[in-house]
Order: C-alpha cells, then structure tokens, then sequence
C-alpha cells in the first residue's frame, strides 16, 4: 500500500499547506499529550515525590522498594509476564498457519474460516468469560458432552492461571490474523511461483521466500498482543485465580480496594515500562519498514 | 468545489460534531446515579421514582446506572473537581456511594453531612447503620447460605459455623465463595470466619478501632480458619470474583452450597436463574455480617435541597418497608419503623443482630490479608 503524496491532499500552495498541515496534525499530537504523556508524566512525579512520615515531601523510591521486596507482588509480574509471554507465542502458534491457510486458499471454505477467525473480535471481553464459564466451567457443555460420552470430567481452567490463558489466547486472535494476513499479501504469487518453479518444497517455500517478506508482521502482530495480554482487565479479573493475579486486576484492587493510590500508580508506571519495551520493537519496525520504502 | 476545500468544510464539521454538548443541570431534576445492580434501578424506576415525584410535583428523578463503583467516583470525582468554582457537577445524588471515595472529598467538604441537615426521619435509623455522619444509610441486605436442596435437604443443612465448617470438610469441592473485595457474599463468609475465631463478638470491630499492630493477629486467626478450609473448597482453594459467579456455579450444579446475598438470592429464585430447590438458611449462633448502602449527596449539586429531601424521604416506612417487601432487603431504619405486619412477618426470619462489619480501616485490612495469606494457599497439584 502507498500513500499518496501530502501535497495532493493539502494542497501545493507552501504556506497555507503548511499552516494547515500543522493544524490537522495538532489534534491528534494534542490528544496524545494530554491523555497519554501528560499522565505519564504526572504519575511517574506522583509515585517519585510522597510525602514521608513527617510530611514533608520528597523524593523517594520507598513504593518502589516495597513492590520489589513485596513476595507477593513479584508473584503478580511473574504472572503477568508467564501468561503474556506464553499467550503472545500460542498465538503466532495458532495464527501463522490461519493467516497461512487464508492468504492462499481461494476456495469459499476460506471465507467461512476467516469469519470464524474475526469473529471474536465482535464479542466484548464480559460475555466471552461468561461463555468460558458455561462451556470450560465446572458441569460446563465440555463436562456434559464428555458425561455424555462415559468419559470422566476435564479439570476445569477456571480460576485457574489458564482460564485467562485460554481466553486472552481467543480474544487476540482477530487482530493477530489480520496483521499476519496483511503482512503475507506482500508475499507475490509470482516469487511464490518463481521459487516453486526451481523445485522449492513446501517447507523450503515458507522458511526463504515467506517468513522473511512477514519477519516485520510477526514482530508488529507480537508486540500488539503482547500489549493487549499484558494491560487485560475484565477476562483476568473474572477467570484468573484469587492469587495471584495479573497486574490489570491487581492494579484495580490496590487503587479501589485497599485505597492506596500510590502502591496502585507504583504498579501502573511498572507495568507501564514493562510494555514500553514491547512498544519500542514496534516502533522500531514501523520505523524500518518506512526506511525501507 | 475543489476536493481540498471540500476536505477542509468536511474536516470542520465534524469537529463541530465532536464538541460537547451543552449540559445544564435543570433546576427541579435531581441526577441521580448509582453504582448498583439491575434490580436496585428497577427499584428505584418503579417504586421511588413514581412515589416522590407524586409527592412533589414538578420534581423529576433522572436516574442513571454509572456501572459500578469506578464508574460513580469518576462522576463524584466530576464533582469534585467542579468544587470551589461555580462549574456546575450536573449530579445531585449518589446511591450506593462511600464518602471516603475519591480520596480526599471529605476534607474538601463534598459530600452533605447529614447529621447537620436535620432529617425527620434521621432518630429512625437502626444505629449498626450508621458510618460517616456524611454517608447516609437506607437499605442493607444480609449474606446467607445457599445451597441445592436436591443435594442437601433442608432439615440437614448446616444451622451453625461449627456444623457448616463440618458439612464443608465432609463434603470437598462442593463449596465456595468468591473474594472478599469482589462481592459482599464472599465478605460475608471471611468476616463470619474472623467473628468465629474472635469470641463471636461483633462489638469488637467498631469503625475507629483499627490498631495495626493488635488487629493484625485478630485478623490472622480468622484467617488460620479459612486456610484450614483450603483444601476442602471447589478446585483445593479456588475463589469466584463475584456474587454472580458464585450463583451461577450454584445454578450450574458446580457447588452444592455458597454464601449469598438475601436480596439477590431472592431476584435470582423469582427470574429463575436459581432454580426452585433453592434453599437458603442463615446461621443461628451468629449470623453472617451483612451491610448497608450508603448515599452521598454532593454540597455544589444544583438541587442540593431536593436531594437531601429524596433522602429523608426514602427513609420513611413506606420506602423502608418496600425495601424489605420489593427487594428483599432489609431496612436501614430499626424494625421498629417499619410497617408492624412486616415486623411480625420477618421477626423470625432476620435475626435481631445482623453484625455489621466496620468498613473503613478493618474492611481494607481484611481484603489485603486475605489476599495475602488466604488466596496463595492454593495446591493445584492435586
């Protein structure tokens, strides 16, 4: 896909097209600082300067100290980290070969596959994890049929770490399948053929002529669900075990529950340079790709 | 038109289209919002709605549902921030509202206090109701046993916590209760455990009590109890994350007995979500704790005064005694002030003593250390 150039949209006239540019790009820029950077900021200052025992306020690292000596809230990061890492991998597992099978599959099966791919992206996160309960829950529609069938009862992944596993894994599929696909049609037919044509198997075809045109997608689909499995809320909060717990709900508890709103913005800021990290990768290859063109 | 120009016209209409709409609290309309479930709006749609408007002509309730407790502080914190300037906060009354939520609003004076505003009805109020003077009382609801009679029959379900905890043990993977912070079943439970394990004497939480280093080991015992319990709950140690959860597991026939919410174990039997076998029983040595909702109005509402009246008015017999006929709760005024039939009729049923836990200090200490010392006990192993 190619943008046409900024000129034929704002005109070539150079100081009014200038003028408005800006002007059209203000809105944006400005909705970022204020509802994006200036919290940021506004938290990492709140978390960094508290008042002390005495009540003078300085700077101190003192809810930072407690959170990294805190047993229990390491056992939420590694949590957090365990479910976001394995469900980022079980992801690219599942979707590569969808997004594989939809890119070149021209039969009308495909269609019907990729509504059935895109479809959770239409069911709120709420009424996914009440449906999990009645199929996966405890005499669940799993439990039934397998009753049905004289099997004995799975152990069900509610309230279990995979309980949110499952159904983060379900609700990121839509978005991870569409940037896959969008990756793989720059994959030409014609290179595809090219190579078939000199005798490249299957395997061969995707390790040199498709994995490296989708390298950037791969990175772009990983980092997107990445941030999504990390910053979940309501499927953790309503599947998860008690303890411990991810740091969505743990974040929300602190602040609403224990009315501390230091600990909560302490949790917050980590959180938050946790998934800047993923944020960069993806940068960085949206970056790339521009350089490239 | 050139397609520049057209884009430029375009563009600003529909940055016209996005700019606020004008909102002005009318004058004679109370906002109301609220944090509760379906059933209180319906409540208040049907029954508080109707009867006050009647009663004051030409003021009009605009009741609206804020989803939860996050939801109605950011509307309270709208207040807040609208507090010393002359912003109008378009709300007027807050149900099912905590006064120390947004941090802060207290001190800055925003919330009514209601001891100073001389309610008729304010000598009604049962004193276990009483909190902050700014958080006002008007209906509770109490935390009882639920449980499949097609598992259990009534005559053998469980009249004590000595006999609960016994059947709980006898019967493994068939009981459950969702977190404390998540819901007031759950709560109701872990606080029952923590009066168990302290005498049975409710008098000992009071709301200015808290002493970190005395409550602690309070707490602690009670917690000893529910980690004893651990490994006879569904799934060796798993908790629901709310009232609903716990209902459905009970309805799936998943659990054979939960801890429940009268009111919502009541609107669950009557729309069929529990099934009729439902039995619910309340314990007899000491029942479990239940709570009362609070109401908070803000000092810069527009219809302050009208609000503090709707106040005053849902406090009176007829509202109360609705609360405990429609809803099937139980009234924030003493039984005395509800109607004598209805006395009569629940004298039996609703023990005389519900223990009200303090909120506040102990509440919080309670929810940090069950998470800390009851929730990670888990073995999964098994």
């Amino acid at each position: 896909m190619s943008l046409a150039p900024a000129s034929d949209i704002v005109g070539t006239e150079k100081s009014r097209g200038r003028l408005l540019g800006l002007l059209l790009v203000a809105i944006p820029v400005l909705l970022v600082f204020c509802m994006i950077i200036y919290p940021i900021i506004s938290a990492v200052v709140t978390t960094l300067w508290q008042a002390d025992a005495n009540g003078k306020v300085g700077f101190t690292l003192k809810t930072y100290q407690f959170f990294f000596t805190d047993g229990y809230s390491l056992s939420n990061l590694w949590l957090t980290l365990w479910i976001t890492m394995v469900g980022a991998i079980l992801l690219i597992l599942i979707c590569l070969p969808i997004a594989l099978y939809l890119r070149f599959a021209k039969n009308r099966l495909a269609a019907y596959v990729q509504g059935l791919a895109i479809f959770p992206l239409f069911v709120p996160a709420i009424i996914l994890s009440f449906a999990f309960i009645r199929v996966l829950g405890p005499n669940g529609a799993v439990d039934l049929l397998l009753n049905a069938a004289h099997l004995p009862k799975i152990r069900t992944p509610y309230l279990t770490p995979m309980g949110p596993l499952i159904g983060l894994v379900w609700d990121h599929i839509p978005l991870t399948v569409l940037i896959l696909l969008a990756g793989l049609g720059s994959v030409s037919d014609a290179s595809i053929e090219a190579a078939r044509d000199v005798g490249a198997g299957r395997l061969r075809l995707l390790w040199h002529i498709i994995l490296p045109r989708v390298g950037n997608s791969i990175l772009v689909a990983l980092s997107f669900s990445v941030l999504g499995i990390f910053s979940s809320f309501t499927i953790p909060y309503v599947l998860g075990p008690a303890a411990p717990e991810m740091m969505g709900p743990f974040m929300q508890r602190t602040f609403r529950d224990l009315y501390d709103p230091e600990n909560a913005i302490t949790q917050a800021v980590i959180s938050f340079f946790f998934c800047i990290a993923f944020g960069l990768f993806y940068v960085r290859s949206v970056v790339k790709n521009q350089r490239a063109r | 038109m050139k397609r520049r120009d057209f884009i430029i016209s375009a563009g600003a209409m529909a940055a016209g289209a996005t700019l606020p709409k004008l909102a002005i609290a009318a004058a004679n309309r109370i906002d109301w919002y609220t944090s509760s479930d379906q059933n209180i709006i319906d409540f208040w749609t049907n029954i508080i709605k109707p009867k006050f408007e009647a009663a004051n002509a030409g003021v009009t309730i605009n009741l609206v549902d804020a989803n939860d407790s996050a939801g109605l502080q950011a509307i309270e914190s709208r207040a807040l921030a609208a507090l010393g300037s002359s912003a109008d906060p378009q709300a007027d009354f807050f149900e099912g509202s905590d006064a120390r939520l947004p941090a802060g609003a207290i001190d800055k004076g925003l919330y009514v206090d209601f001891t100073k505003e001389k309610l008729s009805n304010a000598s009604k109020i049962n004193p276990l109701a009483k909190d902050l003077p700014q958080n006002g009382p008007y209906r509770g609801s109490q935390v009882l046993l639920a449980f499949d009679t097609t598992k259990l029959s009534a005559d053998k379900a469980p009249k004590t916590w000595a006999d609960l905890i016994a059947w709980i043990k006898a019967n493994p993977g068939q009981f459950i209760y969702n977190r404390p912070d998540k819901g007031g079943s759950g709560a109701g439970f872990v606080k029952r455990a923590i009066y168990e394990a302290n005498g049975k004497d409710p008098s000992v939480f009071k709301v200015d009590n808290y002493d970190a280093a005395t409550s602690g080991p309070m707490l602690q015992k009670g917690f000893d109890i529910l980690k004893d319990l651990t490994p006879s709950l569904m799934g060796q140690g798993a908790y629901t994350s709310g009232n609903t959860q716990s209902i459905q597991l009970l309805s799936q026939g998943a659990a054979t007995m939960i801890p429940a919410w009268s009111d919502q174990s009541l609107s669950a039997i009557k729309q069929g979500v529990l099934p009729d076998t439902t039995g619910l029983v309340q314990l007899s040595d000491l029942g479990f704790p239940g709570g009362f909702t609070w109401n908070t109005i803000p000092t810069n509402g527009v219809n302050k005064a009208l609000a503090i009246k709707l106040q005053d008015f849902i406090l009176s017999e007829e509202i109360q005694s609705a609360i405990v006929t429609e809803l099937g709760g139980f009234p924030a005024v003493s039984w005395d002030n509800v109607s004598k039939e209805l006395h009569d009729k629940y004298a039996a049923l609703i023990p005389t003593s519900i223990p009200v836990f303090p909120s506040g200090a102990w509440e919080k200490a309670v929810n940090d250390g069950w998470y800390r010392n009851v929730a990670p006990n888990v073995d999964r192993s098994k």
